[in-house]
């Protein structure tokens, strides 16, 4: 019987395949150097714009919370945290819709290199499936508990990116430097050629 | 199915798998999917033979098996062509599409060693329906690993590439969906496991006609990329802004 299972299971599944394949729209290839551009430019927003630290402290940062409360009557104490909180989720977004472009760029380059590893491009979509569930779970997170509940999450969060940072700095020990420091080179420019 | 419908739909194969035969040569499109004419010629050639001899019973019952299993092993034929072509621009991807159809060969292969080593009974019937099962989900395993790839990396792949797979997966799919329910069903599953076989057979000839009538090759990829830095290098820089990502997300977390 589950052999039975099985069977039906990967053959329904290649049928379902089949079905994604026939209705999948062809994008122009033409397209694919002003994705990979757009790719660029979107880590450059998630590096430079999204992610310093002075603007997640000015985010999530309790004392601004805490300033209003104290000099300001309780119904606009209330209006700043639901509008802290539409930010926190906005940032969230913007940050997981970044991390997927920064995975598409990896993906539209590794997949023309000869020399691509199995076990390393598992390796990574896995981190890269981590990190966005992480995003995932830190938007329901801010959703429910309000843009200073993240904090609650920290054992969770952590122990989920000591994982990923684990697995990262495994892989660094065989990196080549020659070649590391001609990427950096290449890819500090403005961003349209690596 | 009636018997008329049956020798109907016999007959307009023939007449597609020589329509296709045919289109292939006037298009010079053999040359490039040796492997799938190849396949077409000789299931056209096996198909013709049958036709002809099918009113001699022991002439059909001697040729049917032999022929259905050297069908049956070309058809890794066309699974080879697919997974040659739908990649063969993508060095990376085709790399890791040509390793994981091994591992998921390997693992199928010790699955039906194993449950062929734990049988008691053996008959010649059954064992030759589970064989062709076996093979079918080897076949549809691979096709289904060639996919995933395909659809991961977002690959594009060309009118003909994609006629090649919908039509042999799906041929592949009710196969392997019927053969399972036969053996677990028994004989009375019989004529609607014919049925089903000869329907998605002439399904995928219907969209091999239509998408190899003429040459459409894959889109070709950006070059771009095939520059300096090599993958080291790609990997490396993929996973310092993971890593950026990560310290920035710890930093909200508070830790």
């Amino acid at each position: 019987m589950i052999a039975l299972l099985l069977y039906l299971l990967v053959g329904v599944g290649l049928l379902v395949f089949l079905w994604l394949l026939a209705r999948r729209k062809g994008a122009p290839v033409e397209g694919c150097g002003r994705q990979f551009v757009e790719a660029r430019q979107a880590l450059r927003t998630l590096q430079e714009g999204l992610l310093p630290d002075n603007l997640i402290q000015r985010i999530f940062d309790r004392h601004d919370f805490r300033y209003v409360m104290a000099s300001s009557p309780a119904d606009i104490g209330e209006l700043f945290l639901q509008e802290r909180k539409r930010i926190s989720l906005m940032w969230v977004r913007r940050v997981r819709c970044e991390i997927r472009n920064l995975m598409q760029f990896h993906l539209d380059y590794s997949r023309l290199h000869a020399k691509l590893s199995l076990l390393t491009e598992i390796r990574l979509g896995l981190d890269f499936a981590l990190l966005l569930l992480a995003c995932r779970a830190l938007r329901i997170l801010l959703y429910v508990r309000g843009p200073y509940g993240a904090r609650a999450v920290v054992g969770v969060m952590t122990a989920a990116a000591a994982r990923v940072c684990a697995a990262s700095e495994k892989s660094l020990a065989f990196l080549n430097p020659p070649a590391l420091e001609a990427f950096r080179r290449d890819s500090a420019g403005d961003g349209a050629a690596i | 199915m009636t018997d008329m419908l049956i020798l109907l739909l016999w007959l307009a194969g023939l007449l597609l798998e020589f329509v296709l035969l045919v289109r292939s040569v006037q298009t010079k499109m053999f040359a490039r999917y040796v492997y799938f004419y190849a396949y077409i010629f000789c299931v056209f050639i096996v198909s013709a033979g049958l036709f002809i001899g099918r009113s001699k019973l022991d002439f059909y019952d001697a040729w049917y098996w032999p022929t259905q299993f050297a069908t049956l092993a070309l058809g890794f034929g066309v699974v080879l062509e697919i997974v040659r072509q739908a990649l063969a621009a993508y060095p990376g991807a085709e790399r890791f599409a040509r390793r994981a159809s091994c591992a998921v060969f390997v693992v199928t292969f010790c699955f039906v060693e194993w449950r062929i080593a734990r049988r008691v009974a053996w008959s010649t019937e059954a064992a030759t329906v589970e064989l062709e099962r076996d093979l079918r989900v080897v076949e549809a395993l691979v096709l289904a690993t060639v996919l995933a790839i395909v659809f991961y990396y977002r690959i594009q792949i060309g009118k003909n590439v994609t006629g090649m797979i919908v039509g042999f997966g799906t041929y592949v799919g009710v196969s392997l969906t019927t053969l399972a329910l036969r053996s677990f069903l028994g004989p009375r599953f019989n004529p609607v496991w014919s049925d089903l076989q000869t329907a998605s057979y002439f399904f995928a000839l219907i969209v091999w006609t239509v998408a190899l009538w003429s040459y459409n090759p894959n889109p070709k990829p950006p070059t771009s990329g095939r520059g300096g830095g090599g993958y080291d290098a790609l990997v490396h820089g993929t996973r310092a802004r993971l890593e950026s990502v990560r310290s920035n997300l710890r930093g909200v977390t508070g830790s």
